[in-house]
């Protein structure tokens, strides 16, 4: 009965045990620290080309091709978001995305209204300093990440984030291959916070104790202009 | 060192036991796919697409219900396509349309270009269908015997090894 491997195994199972409930607590803490992030979109420029993929793939997809011309639009856009509050000893990053939704003409009475399209078209990524050491950088960037957090576990000043004319990471397409004069087009924040151990958090839909939603965070509706003949193509044209 | 040839009511109590864990232990994964409505709610993470989010060996436990919503563009879910075996944890970055036919493209977050490079030849995007689940929930490190015991096949042999030795030791 009192054998080594049973006093061995005793202390594993309460080692285990006395983990979990410590790593419950700490998980379930994230629920009392507010969470009040707020944000303003708008967007900057739009421009709509056509081409074929094959000589000049989409940026962010160089591995899809295709045969038949599409259109893609580039958009520019303005951010200033607060995110601070989300920012806690629980917190390992979270991933900050702007995205373009727009309700589709082409799919009848199914998606009237809706916004059925989404895409992605700019993230980012904030780490706590817990978790700058997990980053994929060059040993500069790492170096002056490190150094701008020394000494904090938590910075929620990272939080913070003012860009006047970003570009957009990724182009827009559509499997149609159609997306000139889009109309009703708006450009949303959202935020995924990743917990170092938990649940795993969304920009929420509705109140939720303290966790307040987005103020703010939708551009107002715009419509994409129609195609934009690249120079070239003009020059041959006079 | 023989007991259970000299105490059979005790061998099979024992042999009983055994059972009992397996079977609780396997009700309990299937009890948590039933719930989750995923044919396998908890994964470990194998490759370090996801990071800094997920590192390998992350539990991961997944959610395949769309009770209030339909799966959406940011969710981080597990997919599986044809003709590959690995199941892969990558986030939606687009979706065009509603519903079962609405077409759906993932990229790790790691990763510079998305997943039509992963996918199957002439597929460009995936569909509700092929997800097994959405990430809802995290524990860190805790898979990563998994990931040792499938790299380090003879580890299993040891282990094995180990547990029949505690097996024939503990007589009582």
């Amino acid at each position: 009965m009192h054998s080594t491997i049973v006093r061995g195994q005793n202390v594993f199972g309460f080692f285990t045990t006395i983990c979990f409930v410590v790593a419950a607590l700490i998980a379930a803490s994230d629920l009392l620290a507010p969470r009040t992030p707020k944000a303003t979109v708008a967007v900057k420029d739009l421009q709509v080309y056509e081409y074929f993929h094959l000589p000049n793939p989409v940026r962010g997809r160089p591995h899809y091709y295709s045969t038949k011309k599409e259109e893609y639009a580039i958009i520019r856009f303005s951010l200033s978001a607060d995110l601070s509050s989300l920012f806690s000893w629980n917190t390992k990053q979270v991933f900050v995305y702007v995205s373009a939704s727009w309700p589709n003409s082409t799919l009848g009475d199914a998606g009237k209204g809706e916004m059925v399209n989404e895409a992605v078209i700019w993230d980012t990524i904030i780490t706590n300093p817990s978790a700058d050491h997990l980053q994929n950088l060059g040993p500069a960037a790492m170096k002056k990440l490190v150094r701008s957090a020394k000494g904090k576990t938590i910075d929620p000043s990272r939080g913070k984030l003012e860009f006047k004319n970003q570009k957009a990471k990724y182009q827009i397409t559509s499997p149609d291959g159609k997306l000139a004069e889009t109309d009703n087009m708006v450009l949303k924040l959202h935020y995924n916070v990743q917990p170092w151990v938990g649940v795993l958090t969304w920009t929420p839909q509705i109140e939720f104790g303290r966790w307040k939603k987005v103020k703010g965070g939708i551009s107002k509706a715009f419509k994409l202009p129609a195609i934009k003949v690249k120079k070239v193509a003009e020059k041959k044209a006079t | 060192m023989l007991s259970a040839l000299q105490n059979p009511r005790q061998a099979a109590a024992q042999l009983l036991n055994f059972g009992l864990i397996l079977s609780t232990a396997f009700m309990m994964w299937k009890g948590l796919s039933v719930i989750s409505d995923s044919p396998s709610p908890i994964v470990v993470v194998l490759s370090g697409s996801m990071e800094p989010a997920f590192q390998r060996g992350d539990l991961l436990f997944l959610w395949n219900r769309n009770l209030m919503e339909e799966t959406k563009v940011g969710e981080i879910v597990v997919y599986n396509v044809k003709g590959k075996d690995i199941p892969i944890v990558h986030r939606l970055v687009r979706k065009f349309g509603l519903g079962e036919e609405a077409k759906l493209l993932t990229k790790g977050d790691n990763n510079l270009a998305d997943d039509t490079e992963l996918y199957a030849r002439g597929q460009d995007y995936i569909e509700r269908k092929d997800i097994i689940g959405s990430v809802i929930a995290y524990i860190p490190f805790v898979g990563y015997v998994t990931i040792l015991l499938s790299e380090h096949p003879w580890l299993k042999t040891v282990m094995l090894g180990l547990m029949g030795l505690v097996v024939v030791m503990q007589r009582e």
